[in-house]
């Protein structure tokens, strides 16, 4: 088992070595920072610009593989993942945006998985009833629905709900009211009026995928020989599904769960954008429209680095529920 | 159940009918089957499945339900356990020890799924729940219906179930998965399952369809030794009319839903009186009967059960139909008074005595202009020289390192003659495909050497002599569906191989017209796809398409085990006719040794790679030598009861041995009836050396220390207790 971890593990170091170098190089030779100082009142001269650059680490004026060869040492020698245009310090920064991400993501997609897979299940035992075809016709539009639209439609609902109310019940945007004081039922109280609506948003766009997957999986198995193997042995038939058909269904599902958990910390550019959580996917998006080399390596490093996590969790979400995977 | 309350429930003219197909409630009957009819709504209409069944099952007796595919057979047993889907309508009456299930509620029926009533299905390899142990799911049987037995006691009653049904170190096994046993062993563990609770009633849905003969025999065993120490009544469904004689008790002939003939085993298969029965008796070729007749085909198909008949549904397939036949259809009607032997036919009297093949247009023995030649003047077609093909067996991902060798063909030779057909036989991952892959492939890297037709792999591997190849030999696939493109015409699947020749366009059309005519088929139907032929037409199209360029080898990779008994008799009458007018070679696959026996000149017995005897096929098949050969041979059912009765039968013990485990001498040792009986000092030959195919005088060589050697008493068994 540890053999094959290690094994796994080295793969996977070596494949994000190379995305994140590959990643630097393209960043570093087509991002320009000091054109956007231009812009600054008063404009700095080019020989200030590049010495304040210089000083953050940042010299334009050495090639893209001397830029390389520095932030790789930096990073391989001290962890020192380099530093904004703005002077910020990636290292800080980025512990900041990744819990800011984990908070607004992690109640939603664990309701997102449990009612998704949980629906699924309902749908299946009663396909073609009316509740299959609502809940299902729902799933399918949710698919189609760009995510953006559905959350400025929540958006929208619950400014509505606070205007029909005549208070303010549900905070749209931003992560906790600044300079709240008082005791900590009322912090609770503005933690729920900040959670409500994002967490609802990203819940009810993200669990029909999970739905219709679980649907179909457990379909496929319904009419199976062993389920039928399993009635005549006595079962009825709710408890033949449920014992048996189920959890073969849920072998395809289990793996897609394990790439969707460790996601959760890499956050999302939209949620993160409309409800003004700034998390590491609004940080990727913006690193690049401000020209900041660093900041986008970093983002592009971790998003690999959850993508490795994610398959290893899928290998053994597999061994996990299907014994006939085995780790070699 | 008592006559009392049949005639409380069933109506008058149910009971007379019942009375007279000699059904008729005899007292203590477990199962009892009245009129029952199944219907299904489909977007093609109302199919009525299942039109009126009746029988009785007494306790430790057992039924056979035989019948072509779609003859209603599974459709009954699932209403019998209530397994249907809710869509279906049943109707009629299902009574267990008196009770009436039908109309049972899903909840309600539990109480006797699986523990009064029991059944094993068809496909071993998907009947179980991959992600369960085999322990779990047996312990889950005995849990549904006695919730108060103690943990303890359902574990040794599991060890002990597995034990009854022959998995050997039954302990260890309870913690195993079923895709760490062979078919063969899961069928046994679905058996192990059956018999849990002890059924009065156990029914079986072709259980051995889907196995190899030497493993079918040990799950009939098995089936038996279940049928002994539950006492339960057995209702055997198959389209096997050679497992069913040894088995059963009485037969049902089911036709288009309904039975249409009933009767004792011995009435069935000595005196039938209906010309389905007769037809498919006389469709079943016998492996035990060396003087050579053509098999009796039934031309057409079963109806299709929208439209109710009007008069006898097997009239437009009956040789003998004549307009009475189409007014109406007949009852089953008692043969004899008071026989217990009922025929749903008008002409019954008429039948008795009369054969099969006498009714049914049976072609003659067609023959061969090379069967007068001796075989020593006739020209070689295909010649194998010490033909090798070996695989390594892998570990590791990253640096992978040799842990063995599979020996999937392990040093063949042998030579097939103008006109001559040769079989190869063996059960399943005995090397018979991989045979046939190195034969087409014809590289000049193979190990060994090929030739056909004159033609090396040797001497001249390029694409030329590989089309020359290609001419002299073409090959007929084991599943016509899946080998011929559903979006070609017929016209396009057989003008493709001339095209690639570079035929001229009138010559192709002209040989496309021979072509159906020479297989069978309407010319007019060229134009047809091939989803709008039947399973037999479409092997005909495949067999066609082969002849298209006039090979003089045509390769036949299980030609007929897709097909049902009555089609492959038309196939195999085909392909015999064509070997005579043509003058044909064949090289022949095959598992069921009674259409290799039929069909061949000659035959090699396949084993780990290795051929064990190799011989022309009357001389092996009626004095087989090798051990191997003697134990597949008694393993095939003959339809033919008083014979399987008496018949003395070897059980292999097991199944085929991994590869990796080969043994050092004599590949089937381990396994070897002969070599369990010999002395130890004996023994030590059969571990150390490898016995080769001893050259001989006549046409048998067979490669066996210690062939007619005596018999390990404990894998012969003989059943005398009917």
């Amino acid at each position: 088992m540890f053999r094959y971890l290690a094994k796994r593990a080295f793969t996977y170091v070596f494949m994000i070595f190379l995305t994140t170098s590959a990643g630097y190089l393209l960043a570093v030779s087509t991002l320009q920072p000091a054109l956007l100082e231009q812009e600054r009142i008063p404009r700095p001269t080019p020989d200030q610009v590049v010495n304040s650059f210089r000083l953050k680490g940042l010299d334009p004026t050495l090639n893209p593989w001397e830029r390389y060869v520095d932030w790789l040492t930096a990073i391989l020698t001290r962890w020192d993942w380099g530093r904004s245009p703005n002077g910020a310090f990636i290292n800080a920064e980025f512990g900041d945006r990744v819990w800011i991400s984990t908070r607004l993501f992690l109640a939603s997609i664990i309701l997102t998985l449990v009612i998704g897979v949980a629906l699924g299940v309902y749908t299946a035992a009663r396909q073609y009833k009316a509740s299959d075809r609502v809940i299902t016709s729902y799933s399918y539009l949710m698919y189609i629905v760009p995510a953006p639209i559905a959350y400025f439609l929540v958006q929208l609902g619950a400014i509505n709900i606070n205007e029909t109310v005549g208070e303010r019940v549900f905070f749209v945007t931003g992560i906790s009211t600044p300079g709240l004081d008082g005791g900590g039922w009322d912090q609770f109280i503005d933690m729920l009026a900040h959670y409500a609506v994002p967490t609802f948003a990203i819940t009810i766009v993200g669990w029909g995928a999970y739905q219709i997957a679980q649907r179909q999986y457990l379909l496929d198995n319904v009419n199976a020989d062993f389920v039928r193997t399993a009635r005549a042995k006595g079962l009825t038939r709710n408890q033949a599904i449920s014992r048996h058909a189920l959890r073969v269904s849920f072998i395809p599902v289990a793996q897609s769960i394990a790439f969707t958990i460790p996601a959760i910390f890499a956050g999302g550019f939209f949620a993160e954008k409309i409800f003004a959580w700034h998390g590491v996917g609004s940080w990727s998006i913006d690193s690049i429209a401000l020209q900041d080399v660093n900041a986008a390596t970093a983002t592009l490093a971790y998003g690999s680095v959850i993508f490795a996590v994610g398959a290893i969790l899928a290998d053994f979400a597999t061994t996990l529920v299907d014994p006939r995977v085995r780790v070699q | 159940m008592t006559s009392n309350t049949t005639a409380n429930t069933i109506t008058q003219g149910t009971a007379e009918r019942l009375r007279v197909a000699g059904l008729h409630a005899p007292t203590g009957a477990v199962l009892s089957v009245r009129d029952l009819n199944v219907r299904f709504n489909t977007e093609n209409g109302v199919v009525h499945a299942v039109r009126g069944i009746d029988f009785d099952v007494l306790p430790g007796k057992t039924l056979g339900i035989v019948g072509e595919s779609g003859s209603g057979k599974s459709v009954t047993s699932m209403a019998i356990m209530g397994l249907l889907p809710p869509t279906a309508e049943i109707s009629g009456s299902v009574r267990l020890n008196g009770k009436e299930l039908l109309g049972l509620s899903d909840k309600a029926m539990c109480q006797y799924r699986g523990n009064d009533l029991a059944m094993v299905f068809q496909d071993p390899l998907s009947s179980l729940t991959p992600v369960y142990t085999v322990g779990t799911q047996i312990i889950e049987a005995l849990t549904v219906h006695n919730p108060t037995m103690s943990k303890r006691a359902k574990g040794a009653r599991a060890v002990e179930l597995l034990g009854l049904v022959g998995i050997p170190s039954p302990k260890d096994r309870l913690k195993a998965f079923p895709h760490e046993f062979s078919g063969g062993m899961r069928q046994r563990v679905m058996i192990a399952i059956a018999i849990a609770n002890n059924p009065r009633v156990l029914i079986a849905d072709e259980p051995t369809t889907a196995l190899d003969v030497t493993i079918q025999a040990q799950v009939l065993e098995v089936l038996h030794a279940a049928q002994e120490e539950t006492g339960a009544a057995v209702v055997m469904i198959t389209h096997d009319l050679g497992v069913v004689a040894g088995m059963a008790d009485d037969i049902m002939v089911m036709y288009a839903g309904r039975p249409v003939e009933t009767g004792s085993v011995d009435d069935i298969y000595y005196s039938p009186r209906m010309p389905y029965t007769m037809g498919l008796l006389g469709a079943v070729p016998r492996v035990d009967v060396a003087e050579k007749t053509s098999l009796v085909p039934i031309e057409g198909i079963p109806p299709n059960l929208v439209h109710p008949p009007t008069g006898c549904s097997f009239a437009p397939r009956c040789p003998l139909a004549s307009e009475a036949c189409l007014d109406g259809e007949p009852d089953l009607r008692e043969v004899a008074q008071g026989a217990g032997h009922s025929a749903a036919c008008i002409k019954t009297g008429v039948l008795a005595d009369v054969d099969g093949h006498a009714i049914f247009a049976v072609p003659a023995v067609p023959v061969s202009r090379f069967d007068r030649l001796p075989r020593q003047e006739r020209k070689t077609v295909l010649e194998l020289r010490d033909v090798r093909k070996h695989f390594p067996l892998m570990k590791g991902a990253l640096l992978k390192r040799r842990i063995g060798t599979v020996k999937a063909v392990d040093g063949l030779s042998f030579d097939i003659r103008e006109g001559e057909c040769f079989s190869i036989v063996g059960e399943s991952g005995c090397g018979k495909t991989t045979t046939l892959l190195e034969i087409m492939e014809f590289h000049k890297d193979q190990d060994g050497e090929v030739v056909i037709g004159g033609l090396s792999n040797k001497q001249s591997a390029d694409a030329r002599a590989k089309a020359g190849m290609r001419r002299e030999l073409q090959m007929v696939f084991q599943d016509p569906t899946g080998a011929l493109d559903p979006r070609f015409t017929v016209y396009e699947v057989l003008a493709e191989p001339m095209e690639n020749l570079g035929m001229p366009r009138a010559a192709i059309r002209k040989r496309i017209m021979e072509l159906m005519e020479l297989v069978g088929l309407q010319a007019d139907h060229v134009n047809r796809f091939p989803n709008q032929f039947s399973g037999g037409q479409r092997q005909r199209i495949g067999i066609a398409r082969a002849l298209a360029v006039n090979p003089r080898l045509v390769v036949l990779d299980e030609p007929v085990s897709a097909l049902d008994v009555s089609v492959q008799a038309g196939v195999i009458n085909l392909l015999d006719k064509l070997r005579a007018e043509l003058g044909l070679s064949y090289l022949m696959v095959a598992h069921d040794l009674s259409v290799v026996r039929h069909i061949s000149n000659r035959v090699a017995v396949m084993y780990l790679g290795k051929i064990v005897e190799i011989g022309d096929v009357d001389a092996v098949f009626d004095n087989p030598r090798h051990p191997y050969t003697r134990a597949l041979l008694s393993a095939i059912p003959v339809p033919d009861p008083e014979l399987e009765r008496t018949r003395e039968r070897i059980i292999l013990q097991g199944d085929l041995p991994s590869p990796l485990e080969a043994p050092a001498g004599c590949n089937f040792a381990t396994r070897c009836p002969v070599f369990a009986a010999l002395p130890p000092a004996r023994q030590e030959k059969c571990l150390t050396l490898e016995p080769a195919l001893e050259p001989a005088a006549t046409d048998q060589q067979f490669a066996c220390f210690y062939p007619d050697g005596e018999l390990d008493a404990d894998m012969v068994v003989v059943h005398e207790n009917h």
